[in-house]
């Protein structure tokens, strides 16, 4: 017994390490997309319950805004603009001594004059001249920040970067792209399981073949076919017609192959007695195949749902890239061109893209899983 | 070439182009053109702000997309048949290839007398936009809109006198700046090559710059054009010369590992932290677009000519680009949209906005958003020599291919003759 | 794209479809039935009916542009005038090609390896753990989660900051703190291929995970109680009990992960866009139809090579399906 458990003990830890690794990439960019910008760009997620040290360039405000107190002219203000919450540690006056100060202290300038800077983001500068500058001067500050996060990455993803449209023109993509195949394929997988016609054999070996095919040699020769059609009718080459027709063709190899395993699987003593009894193919279709259809249909609706969500290439091509048409992935990579290391932006665009994959994963994983193996395990 | 430059800074002219003139054009309510682009944030705010005028004025819609991968969007938008009514080209060389895939539409002889008229040395800039079409007839195809001059580099004057560097006017004074800079403890260079699908482009305007500072300017033609090989000597001093900035550790913030992977549109930002993370950033003329927020041209960043060897006697030469506007479309709303950009007022709207500079004659000087970019002007009035961006005149396998992917693979430590001679390479079997 | 036009097109388009196939059908009743009173159940027609949209699909999306590429790899870059084997014979002698090669056979090697082995490991762990079902879904959670997406993800973690300054990549802070240098992983010529396909194994684990489960269900309990009290250890019981009888799956699953490997684009293209040698065939075919005004004919040599590449597998598949119809 005493081994068993060591061994259960080991294999425990062996998962564990499995899980943390493989959750720690998402895990990270989900705290990221919590954290204020200026702390996300500054230190890494893994600090963002502690306290970290942030230096700031401020300017003090202008000639314009001294005034004189005995004898001295002073000019006041405040650096943070009641941004409550960070502490000033020290301060410099030029850009080669940025902590040259400790907060509270008299920084002499070499005009005489004398700063002093505040924990709270104050600040009092006092000349016996009077000041000149038209330009106000850099002060250095390092600051403590205490932990932030915020939603503020959220509202401005969703309504500002145009995520929310994406999200959107996505959906319309995405769900006749994953019911339109369901419904042709499963037509065609029940021909090609109990239909008799010449040729079936042959073409179940091209919907095997198909499989392997990549789809990006197809973009320009599909794409001057939609254009053809498009000029006959006078309207656009891409649409979401389109877009739906393309994805249904890319999905009709794994659809169909998935399908027919299943509907070939059926009992086909039912199909034959109702046959008996004078029932169409489509009557039959309708009644039996369906019913019985329904847990590899929602299988397949979430493999190529998913797959369509997450799909670049295809909304790339046949979508324009206006912000009327833009799908999230191709929105993502954008914002990953254009903001290259503006990671609040890019972490929860990211995120939000992920959210309804992450949905349907965790509500109808169970289906998922059966289709998978549905597939898969007889293949 | 000279004349070109002087366009910035002539007055104005009193036709229906000029300054202060509002545009008006026909009806077009109903219509719609499409307009797709390399411009994203915030570039792509400003352009729907020129759409705006245009749609105001006319009736007519205007949707313009930004993408980061629009070199290859629109070859596939136009060999497909299915482009955008107004493509935004970054660069001449894919424009002509476009027209001689027969993707473009020509523009009309009165486009292309207006922007002989307006445009100062308007011949150059018509012949920069003029391609053989698929049938190898020679036809104007676009307009010049949002230019650029590249030998900038940008600075934080504050930055400069904590430090008491001194603005160099020479190159032997940049080097020596440089050098002191790295002996300071200061970082001198940021360099960031990022850019997408285009990354690499910045080091090719280095090269470009160096090459007109260190040969004359017959050789850059003939480098351009390939009459020289890639591989030969005076580039591999170039690409070297590039190199002892980017490829010292000491000399460009985060090191020569970090030089491909920074995004251009980040790298200025060291310009602006808290210490410096590097004291210089050369860069064209719309750069500022992506400085941080809140900055302020002339207060907290300024720029200065990358400057000429005085020991060599090539003069002050500047190097420039632009992005043109071709249409695809023959329809009565795009022909119009591309005339409206001849005219002050989207000009003027976008000069005010910075990183803008125009060639367009009738354009109000005023409008500029600061002195910084009226300061351009005597940079491009004191150049003795201009030369259009080299790698965008290359054949796009070249200038926005193996020259981008060559000068990526230059920093991450191939040698200069490897690079070029792949480039070379690349070239021949092009050819 | 407002809600209401949002709604409109998916319902539109939804019925479309299936008012084809329900009126066709009732039109083929109406007809049979009751036009010539005779009942055609197994008329020719009604299969063309049920068969036909997704033959055209099949057709347009596939075929006739598999039959294309092919003609286009003959061509000049404009398609226009025929080269004959000039295409093939330039990429042979293209050291990026080479390269492409090499890196898509690494990807081949490595990818579907270690997915399929980490996969069986962990089925096999988490089938025997309270917490298992746990483990399970979030291994298989990058499954859900677009290569986009990956690549965002994975950018933050390889994120490179200079020495000295702070690191805000996990990679680079992990490898501060035991004090070495921190890299720019993705720019390192050879190991950056390695880094990528992390993230391919990242995400694939999980699928061959969750088939791997579902077939150890099928592996007979006896056996494996027999074996244990004959003394033999789980690992003994892994190699020689559960692996052979999973053999079936195994290679099934190599198979899915390895045609996915085969095509892979998305990835390279969001994190180096096949910069610092990590070019595949996908993204050079990619690259040569459209970067700088594209070359169609060079181009489709790529995708040809894909196809090529992809053979074996096909054969291979195509002669299971042959055996299974046997029996």
């Amino acid at each position: 017994m005493r081994k068993n458990t060591t061994s259960s003990i080991i294999s425990q830890l062996i998962l564990l390490v499995f899980v943390v690794v493989w959750i720690i990439p998402t895990f990270g960019l989900f705290i990221s997309s919590f954290r204020d910008k200026d702390l996300l760009a500054n230190s890494g997620w893994w600090t963002s319950l502690t306290t970290s040290q942030i230096n700031e360039i401020f300017r003090t405000e202008n000639k314009d805004s001294q005034y004189q107190e005995n004898g001295n002219y002073i000019i006041k203000g405040n650096f943070f603009d009641n941004i409550k919450g960070k502490k000033i540690s020290s301060f410099g006056i030029t850009s080669k001594n940025i902590n040259q100060f400790l907060v509270g202290e008299k920084a002499i300038l070499k005009n005489g004059s004398e700063i002093t800077v505040f924990e709270n983001g104050d600040y009092i500068w006092k000349s016996q001249d009077s000041f000149k500058h038209k330009n106000g001067k850099r002060i250095f500050i390092t600051a403590l920040s205490p932990p932030k996060f915020t939603i503020e990455n959220y509202k401005e993803v969703l309504f500002k970067e145009g995520v929310g449209q994406a999200f959107l023109n996505t959906l319309t993509v995405a769900i006749p792209s994953t019911i339109i195949p369901l419904i042709i394929c499963s037509f065609f997988a029940y021909a090609l399981s109990w239909m008799r016609f010449f040729g079936r054999d042959t073409l179940l070996a091209i919907i095997i073949a198909s499989l392997v095919v990549p789809l990006q040699m197809s973009l320009i020769p599909l794409l001057s076919i939609y254009n053809d059609i498009g000029a006959f009718f006078n309207i656009g080459a891409k649409s979401y017609p389109g877009v739906w027709m393309a994805h249904t063709g890319f999905g009709l190899a794994s659809t169909t192959f998935l399908l027919r395993n299943f509907i070939k699987s059926l009992p086909h003593e039912m199909i034959e007695a109702a046959r008996v009894d004078g029932a169409t193919h489509y009557d039959i279709f309708i009644k039996i195949i369906l019913p019985l259809s329904v847990p590899a249909f929602a299988s397949i609706f979430i493999l190529q749902f998913l797959w369509v969500w997450n799909d670049l290439l295809v909304g790339l091509v046949f979508l324009d890239q206006l912000p009327s048409e833009i799908i999230l992935t191709a929105k993502l990579r954008e914002l990953l061109g254009s903001r290259g290391e503006n990671w609040e932006i890019l972490t929860t665009s990211a995120f939000v893209s992920m959210t309804v994959p992450l949905l349907i994963f965790f509500l109808l994983q169970r289906y998922f899983i059966r289709g998978l193996v549905a597939g898969s395990v007889k293949g | 070439m000279l004349a070109l430059i002087l366009s910035f800074v002539l007055s104005a002219t009193s036709s229906l182009y000029a300054a202060g003139h509002k545009y008006s054009g026909p009806d077009l309510s109903g219509q719609k053109v499409t307009i797709s682009g390399p411009w994203l944030a915030p570039e792509d705010g400003y352009m729907r702000e020129i759409a705006g005028i245009f749609e105001k004025a006319t009736g007519a819609t205007v949707e313009y997309g930004g993408s980061d991968s629009f070199e290859q969007q629109i070859v596939i938008d136009i060999k497909a048949g299915s482009p955008p009514d107004i493509a935004i080209f970054p660069q001449p060389g894919l424009a002509a290839n476009m027209a001689a895939l027969g993707g473009l539409t020509p523009l009309s002889s009165g486009v292309k007398n207006a922007v002989l008229e307006n445009y100062a040395a308007g011949q150059s800039w018509v012949d920069l936009a003029t391609y053989p079409d698929e049938n190898g007839n020679d036809q104007f195809y676009a307009i010049f809109y949002k230019v650029n001059v590249k030998s900038l580099v940008w600075y934080s004057p504050d930055n400069f006198s904590d430090n008491g560097y001194e603005v160099p006017t020479t190159m032997e004074d940049l080097i020596a700046l440089t050098e002191k800079m790295a002996n300071d403890g200061n970082t001198p260079w940021c360099i960031g090559l990022g850019s997408g699908d285009a990354t690499g482009w910045p080091a090719t305007d280095w090269m470009e710059d160096i090459m007109l500072r260190t040969h004359d300017p017959k050789v850059y033609d003939m480098w351009v054009s390939n009459e020289m090989p890639f591989n030969d000597p005076r580039v591999l001093e170039a690409m070297d010369f590039f190199g002892s900035f980017a490829l010292n550790d000491k000399y460009v913030n985060g090191g020569s590992k970090a030089v491909a992977t920074t995004d251009f549109r980040d790298a200025p930002n060291g310009l602006f932290t808290s210490p410096a993370e590097c004291m210089m950033h050369r860069q064209a003329s719309f750069i500022p677009a992506f400085f941080p927020e809140g900055v302020e041209a002339g207060v907290d960043y300024d720029f200065f000519y990358f400057p000429a060897y005085s020991t060599k006697d090539l003069g002050k030469p500047v190097l420039g680009g632009g992005t043109l506007f071709a249409a695809t479309n023959d329809n009565k709303a795009t022909m119009e949209f591309m005339e409206f950009l001849l005219h002050a007022e989207p000009n003027e709207h976008w000069m005010a906005k910075g990183g803008f500079l125009t060639p367009h004659k009738g354009a109000d000087l005023n409008a500029y958003s600061s002195d910084t970019f009226r300061k351009l002007g005597e940079i491009l009035t004191g150049a003795t020599t201009f030369r259009f961006d080299g790698s965008d005149l290359m054949p796009g396998a070249i200038g926005a291919g193996s020259f981008w992917t060559g000068m990526v693979d230059y920093t991450n430590g191939k040698s200069a003759k490897d690079v070029a001679d792949a480039i070379q390479a690349s070239w021949d079997s092009i050819k | 794209m407002t809600i209401f036009s949002f709604i409109a097109y998916i319902v539109l388009g939804v019925t479309a479809c299936i008012s084809y196939y329900h009126i066709s059908n009732y039109l083929l009743d109406f007809f049979t039935k009751k036009v010539f009173k005779k009942n055609y159940n197994d008329s020719a027609i009604r299969a063309f009916i049920f068969i036909a949209p997704a033959f055209i699909v099949l057709l347009v999306f596939i075929l006739y542009p598999v039959f294309e590429t092919v003609r286009l790899s003959f061509f000049d870059k404009f398609g226009r005038e025929f080269v004959g084997l000039d295409n093939y014979i330039w990429a042979i002698n293209d050291p990026q090609f080479r390269r492409g090669i090499i890196n898509n056979l690494g990807w081949l090697l490595i990818v579907p390896t270690l997915s399929t082995f980490f996969g069986l490991i962990i089925a096999n762990l988490a089938d025997r753990i309270w917490w298992g079902a746990i483990a399970k879904s979030i291994i298989f959670m990058p499954m859900a989660i677009s290569f986009v997406g990956a690549g965002v993800i994975w950018k933050f973690v390889y994120d490179y900051r200079g020495p000295g300054d702070e690191q805000i990549g996990f990679l680079n802070a992990v490898v501060v703190f035991f004090g070495f240098e921190p890299q720019a992983w993705i720019t390192i010529p050879v190991w950056n291929n390695l880094f990528l396909m992390v993230i391919m194994i990242w995400i694939q684990t999980g699928l061959a995970m969750v088939i791997f489960s579902a077939a150890l269900r099928g592996v007979p309990k006896e056996m494996l109680e027999a074996a244990r009290i004959d003394g033999a250890s789980e690992l003994k019981i892994f190699t020689s009990i559960i692996v052979p009888y999973l053999e079936q799956t195994i290679l099934v699953i190599w198979t899915i992960i390895t045609i996915l490997v085969l095509k892979i684009f998305d990835i390279i293209l969001a994190m180096t866009n096949g910069q610092w040698q990590t070019e595949v065939m996908a993204n050079l075919m990619f690259d040569w139809m459209f970067r700088g005004g594209g070359d169609s004919g060079r181009g489709s040599v790529f995708a040809i090579v894909i196809m090529i590449g992809v053979v074996p597998i096909m054969a291979w598949n195509i002669y299971k399906h042959k055996q299974e119809q046997k029996i």
